[in-house]
């Protein structure tokens, strides 16, 4: 008995309150949109308990719609801008005003049309506080709005979806962006009104659709922060690259360089927050590190680098998408062979052997040849020799009396002092030789080194007259590959030429004053007196009575007429 | 079981001084318009109802002038309804609230001058542009919500009983009579927003 009271009495008072509680499931009243006193969040009147009233009224509303309670701001807006952009952007329109008449923090949050005097707010809050929301009256670091989204636009970006496509929440308003494609202000489903989630970039790819994008590394890794340094992921809460996505690099609003919306200042600086091995496996920035004196210096450019530059870019400059693409660059797995362009480098432009501009590069080279073939303010010559060549892409053509296989095989059966695997089929990359020398890194790129010009490993390319060059480690870099001593094929084993050993070890020659490493090109040397990469350092080497050359004479044989360090060879033959 | 009774009570009891506060009645409210210069019978219906010989057309024994006036309806790109000319009751409250048809003819009267645009009446005078009010006068039915995910289903308990014939009419959310004695005789408080987050399902 006294148990079915109590059970009754429960029932009663539930009924009562339900009776008297407003039990308020809506849901702009649990958002930050409700700016009424029972609002949630921190902005909120000091008594106005109206909800809708701070954006709409029944009756005498502003001409826009949805029923408007509020001014137009009547601001002229800096609007984004950027050279890849392709959308026709006018000043904000439609209900992105709406938006902004909060947003651009220039009128005060309580100012309505249906109240005769401001609606007050607590802790003397009169326009939006600055903050993330307050987007200011300059747009230029904000994901642009108010622009017609159509099939045209789509086809001239090319990584845009075609807007009859879009699913997953976002919407056009009369086939324009405008702040509601992204944001639905009456629901807090999502952090910041979102309509979608923004996990792995799920909201911005309902109409971003990057090539590749779904295998990128920044799509796909799971790498996390380990809390050193600069945090690379300061305006979302994912803890993993994956989940960042876009946002690993990209802020849709106030973006801290506003041109393509980057997290970070210096171009660079977005790559390093994670490559410095705070959250990437592989410390890159470490290769750029002051001590290595050759380099690509991406650190000393700023604000050359753009997107749309030509595939030549007109003034010298070097930066990580220079070469790499964050949008495609996935692990170099399964490893890509010479001269195939590794998934790290995938997506890049590049100019082919022919000289010609291609958007996706196939081999590792054409992403060299963009600065090193005929760029006007390219490298000049690092070594003067008899023939000089500072367009790289013709020292490695396949019809070049003799060059290293980087653009195609040698076929060059006199070269016995190939280490296995290498072949006189083999073909070699670039970065074979120019690469960061840094025995510890998995990573084959060219960032920097200590050894000049950005090798590998050592080369000694000055020499002493009668110094002593029994070093294996003078010529490291050619020992890679080129055995030094072995018997049966090594180099100083004088095989290929008989005075190898003679010149290196005793006379303390550099393998670069006789051999110009990358190639001669056909237009200028023949294949009598430039095979092997005989084009003599003219700072060493110069004419006995007027000849400097050499003869090819047949295998391991052939003939040099020059002087060297003073030593007439007029002419020896081998 | 005594202690059960109590509680009974207590409530109870609650619930008529609840009740008590929320009437009020046409009197001394807006539109009681008993004293106005132009009112000069003195009567408090009369403006709008007469007992006799009353309106042919408008219901209930409507005694005031009708507005002529054809009205521009709402229209926006995000709304499903299909927004008529202004029709049944709202007709009527418009016969003022146009701020064109004088609100001193009534009883028969057609030459008055006195308009709600001419007393300046603020908020009250609609107008005849009705594209920055509310829309009235248009089906609230299964298909508006099954078109509009912003809105709640007007089957639904708290909604149907403001519908007339269906419809969103001025009477939906304005109590012409202030039975309930609110602002702007709303039918409903809207102390967080409770009258527009009724059908909207914000």
């Amino acid at each position: 008995m006294k148990i079915r009271v109590i059970l009754q009495s429960l029932f009663i008072i539930l009924l009562f309150l339900i009776f008297f509680i407003n039990l308020n499931s809506q849901r702009i009243s649990t958002t930050k949109h409700n700016l009424s006193s029972g609002g949630s969040g921190t902005i909120k009147a000091s008594s106005e308990s109206e909800i809708c009233i701070f954006c709409h009224t029944p009756h005498a509303a502003k001409p826009r719609n949805p029923l408007w309670n509020r001014d137009d701001p009547g601001i002229t807006y800096s609007l984004y801008q950027s050279t890849t952009l392709h959308a026709s952007l006018g000043q904000p329109d439609g209900s992105s005003v709406l938006c902004l008449s909060c947003h651009d923090g220039t009128i005060a949050l309580g100012k309505v049309a249906s109240r005769s005097t401001n609606i007050t707010f607590n802790s003397g809050i009169t326009t939006l506080p600055s903050g993330r929301s307050n987007l200011g009256t300059d747009l230029r670091n904000d994901h642009p709005i108010s622009f017609l989204y159509n099939a045209a636009l789509a086809a001239a970006n090319g990584e845009l979806r075609d807007p009859s496509q879009l699913s997953g929440g976002v919407t056009l308003s009369n086939s324009k962006v405008q702040c509601t494609s992204c944001h639905d202000s009456h629901y807090s489903i999502y952090p910041s009104f979102l309509v979608a989630s923004t996990q792995r970039s799920g909201l911005c790819t309902n109409c971003h659709i990057r090539t590749n994008w779904s295998t990128a590394s920044h799509a796909t890794s799971t790498r996390t922060w380990n809390g050193s340094g600069t945090n690379p992921w300061p305006h979302t809460s994912y803890t993993t690259v994956q989940d960042n996505a876009c946002e690993n690099c990209h802020n849709p609003h106030n973006a801290v360089t506003p041109v393509r919306l980057l997290n970070q200042s210096g171009e660079e600086n977005n790559c390093i927050s994670c490559h410095n091995g705070n959250a990437a496996s592989v410390n890159v920035w470490n290769e750029f590190a002051s001590t290595r004196t050759s380099k690509h210096d991406i650190a000393s450019y700023l604000g050359v680098h753009d997107m749309a530059e030509s595939t030549i870019p007109s003034s010298k400059h070097v930066e990580c998408t220079d070469c790499h693409n964050p949008h495609q660059a996935a692990s170099n797995s399964p490893a890509a062979t010479a001269p195939n362009a590794s998934r790290l480098l995938r997506g890049v432009k590049g100019i082919n052997l022919s000289g010609n501009a291609v958007t996706n590069v196939s081999y590792e080279y054409e992403i060299c040849f963009k600065c090193h073939s005929s760029a006007s303010w390219r490298q000049q010559a690092y070594i003067t020799r008899q023939i000089v060549q500072t367009d790289t892409r013709l020292e490695f053509q396949s019809n070049g009396p003799s060059f290293h296989p980087v653009a195609a095989p040698r076929g060059n059966s006199e070269v016995p002092s190939l280490i296995s695997p290498w072949s006189s089929s083999s073909y070699m990359y670039c970065t074979d030789c120019h690469s960061s020398a840094d025995a510890t890194s998995s990573q084959k790129g060219p960032h920097g080194s200590i050894y000049s010009p950005l090798l590998k490993k050592r080369y000694k390319l000055t020499e002493t007259n009668g110094q002593n060059n029994n070093d294996a480690t003078d010529f490291a870099l050619c020992y890679t590959c080129h055995d030094r001593n072995t018997a049966g094929k090594g180099i100083l084993q004088n095989m290929s030429f008989r005075y190898h050993s003679s010149h290196v070890v005793d006379e303390g020659v550099s393998c670069s004053t006789c051999h110009d490493s990358h190639g001669i090109s056909s237009s200028q040397g023949n294949s009598t007196n430039n095979s092997h990469l005989i084009n003599f350092n003219t700072s060493i080497v110069s004419a006995y009575n007027g000849v400097l050359r050499y003869d090819d004479t047949g295998v391991y044989h052939g003939r040099c007429t020059l002087v060297c360090h003073g030593k007439a060879h007029d002419p020896y033959t081998y | 079981m005594r202690y059960f009774k109590i509680l009974c009570t207590i409530m109870i009891v609650t619930i008529f001084f609840w009740s008590l506060k929320a009437s009020a009645g046409i009197s001394g409210s807006k539109h009681d318009f008993h004293s106005a210069s132009w009112n000069t019978n003195g009567e408090i219906c009369q403006p709008c109802h007469t007992p006799h010989n009353a309106s042919t057309v408008e219901k209930p024994l409507w005694n005031h002038q009708l507005s002529t006036q054809s009205f521009t309806v709402y229209t926006s790109t995000t709304t499903d309804a299909t927004i008529g000319a202004p029709s049944a009751s709202s007709k009527l409250c418009l016969s003022c609230h146009d701020g064109v048809t004088a609100i001193d003819n009534f009883g028969g009267r057609t030459d008055g001058v006195i308009t709600m645009g001419s007393v300046g009446t603020g908020s009250g005078n609609l107008g005849t542009a009705l594209t920055n009010d509310h829309p009235v006068s248009f089906a609230y039915d299964a298909a508006l919500f099954a078109a509009d995910a912003g809105l709640k289903d007007p089957a639904s308990a708290g909604i149907s009983p403001l519908l007339k014939s269906g419809k969103v009419e001025c009477s939906s959310c304005h109590d012409v009579h202030n039975t309930a004695n609110r602002s702007h005789l709303l039918v409903v408080s809207n102390a967080s927003s409770a009258l527009c987050l009724t059908c909207h399902n914000k």
